[in-house]
């Protein structure tokens, strides 16, 4: 489903983010990234979606080889991969379900069927009672869960997520977790990038360990 | 579908950000009205430019047994000569108590009428120059019946030099505003547009075109365009107001104006969108 084929970006000024990296992704995996704050885990992921592009090597994204896939064709990438962040990435200026619903319009999807498909989403993650909130009055993880509905509404096949616990408490970082093993369970490959090596370890789950831009380890 | 939902976009961010939205409305409306402006100085100034150049005349005095209609018709037969207009001493007499209308006992000291009866002749616009109007005032000289001719000889020519002036001046000075407005306006634009660079990268993010992307950004500079062309117009006809009460006769041919600042405020809505958004799609 992913694949990583001794893959280097180097930006400007001859800083290497990442280093031959080679790794494979199977369907249906769940991977933590994990690695110290500046390893290259977001230049990774960023890789995947096609927001960057490698300077060497070969990256193959739900069988596409990436290095071949026109500007114009990005779109039709992203719209089956979704993508969380740390900072959630939410429109302010629109509720709850706007910001989800936005998600679909994108894709032209008819206002009906989207609208089932959100109120299906929101149920699941237990927020439709909050539908017409705005970002500003959610909790961190309740934002957090907003971005994961966002990018679940359009049932992609790879789910991306960035440091998605990293300004969230405990409780709501397990919470983040186990919405995540969930989503996997249910057939989504999630890559989730962390610093947090502890929590990474204890999920029990394959862990690609990215240090000095090489990766490191991969079981 | 892409349309509907990007002119919807485009009416939200009006209406959600407004207070983006009017400043940028508010650079854009009085950028424009300085373009107008300048514009309506430039059309009364080329219309008097033009006025005074259609009063460059030759006027051939006649003897007293002169006629006038044999005269008019060789003089018309000249080439460069648009038209010849006889004033007769009775009425070169009432022309003069017009313009002296104040000072009328300077008149009286005369028992008769010291006038003498007249032709002006108007000339072809390429005609009104000093050499042009030696050359036919030398050929009215030839015909019997023509005592002397006046006309402005060196001033001509020294008019024309200032109108030249005047215009390289004018449209250089154009062209410098027309640019700066320009920039104004496009770097407003990229303002407005970066500050939601946010919602930019999260439409890309889930997958939005490009061209879905910039559609509401483009309605919403072309609306801004146009409503900025609309206020700068209202600007300018106050201004044309007020101008009127200070000089009796100004130039404002309107629907020309209105025109002009709807089709400048839409081309640079719609260009100002674009380039400011080409940075962020690429």
């Amino acid at each position: 489903m992913i694949t990583f084929e001794n893959v280097t970006k180097v930006y400007q000024k001859d800083w290497v983010a990442l280093q031959d990296i080679t790794f494979f992704i199977e369907k249906g995996e769940f991977v933590f990234i994990n690695g110290p704050t500046g390893a290259g885990k977001s230049t990774l992921l960023k890789l995947i979606y096609k927001e960057e592009e490698p300077t060497k090597g070969t990256i193959k994204v739900l069988d596409e080889n990436l290095r071949f896939l026109k500007k114009k064709h990005i779109p039709r990438l992203r719209r089956k991969i979704g993508v969380i962040f740390q900072d959630f990435k939410l429109l302010q200026d629109r509720t709850l379900e706007e910001n989800v619903a936005f998600s679909l319009e994108v894709t032209g999807t008819s206002p009906r069927d989207s609208r089932k498909k959100m109120m299906e989403i929101l149920t699941y993650l237990r927020l439709s009672h909050k539908k017409f909130s705005y970002p500003y009055q959610l909790s961190g993880g309740e934002q957090q869960k907003v971005a994961i509905a966002r990018a679940l509404v359009r049932d992609p096949y790879i789910l991306l997520a960035d440091e998605p616990t990293g300004n969230l408490d405990v409780g709501s970082s397990q919470d983040i977790i186990d919405i995540l093993l969930d989503i996997n369970y249910k057939g989504t490959t999630v890559l989730m990038a962390t610093h947090d090596l502890k929590l990474a370890k204890k999920v029990k789950k394959r862990m690609l360990r990215i240090e000095n831009n090489k990766l490191f380890s991969d079981k | 579908m892409a349309l509907r939902i990007g002119i919807r976009e485009g009416f939200r961010t009006i209406t959600r950000n407004n207070s983006l939205f009017f400043l940028s409305l508010l650079v854009t409306s009085i950028s424009l009205f300085l373009v107008s402006l300048f514009a309506l100085v430039t059309v009364n100034l080329y219309h008097f430019l033009s006025i005074l150049d259609e009063k460059i005349e030759i006027i051939a005095f006649m003897d007293e047994s002169a006629d006038s209609e044999a005269l008019k018709s060789n003089i018309l037969k000249i080439n460069g000569v648009k038209d010849v207009i006889f004033v007769s001493s009775d009425q070169a007499l009432k022309n003069l108590q017009e313009e002296l209308k104040e000072t009328e006992e300077v008149l009286m000291v005369f028992e008769d009428n010291p006038l003498p009866a007249s032709l002006r002749i108007k000339l072809e616009a390429k005609s009104r120059t000093a050499k042009g109007l030696e050359e036919i005032s030398s050929k009215i000289m030839l015909l019997r019946g023509i005592k002397e001719t006046i006309y402005g000889g060196e001033l001509v020519d020294q008019l024309k030099k200032i109108t030249h002036v005047i215009t390289v001046f004018d449209i250089g000075l154009l062209v410098i505003i027309i640019f700066s407005v320009i920039f104004v306006i496009f770097q407003t634009i990229k303002l407005t547009i970066f500050a939601r660079s946010t919602e930019i990268e999260i439409m890309k993010l889930v997958g939005a075109s490009n061209s879905f992307i910039a559609i509401p950004f483009t309605f919403e500079g072309i609306v801004q365009g146009i409503l900025g062309g609309s206020i700068a117009f209202i600007l300018t006809i106050i201004t044309n107001r007020v101008a009127i009460s200070f000089f009796s006769n100004v130039y404002f041919p309107q629907w020309w104006f209105l025109l002009g600042n709807l089709m400048c405020g839409f081309i640079f809505g719609i260009i100002g969108s674009s380039i400011a958004l080409r940075k962020f799609l690429q």
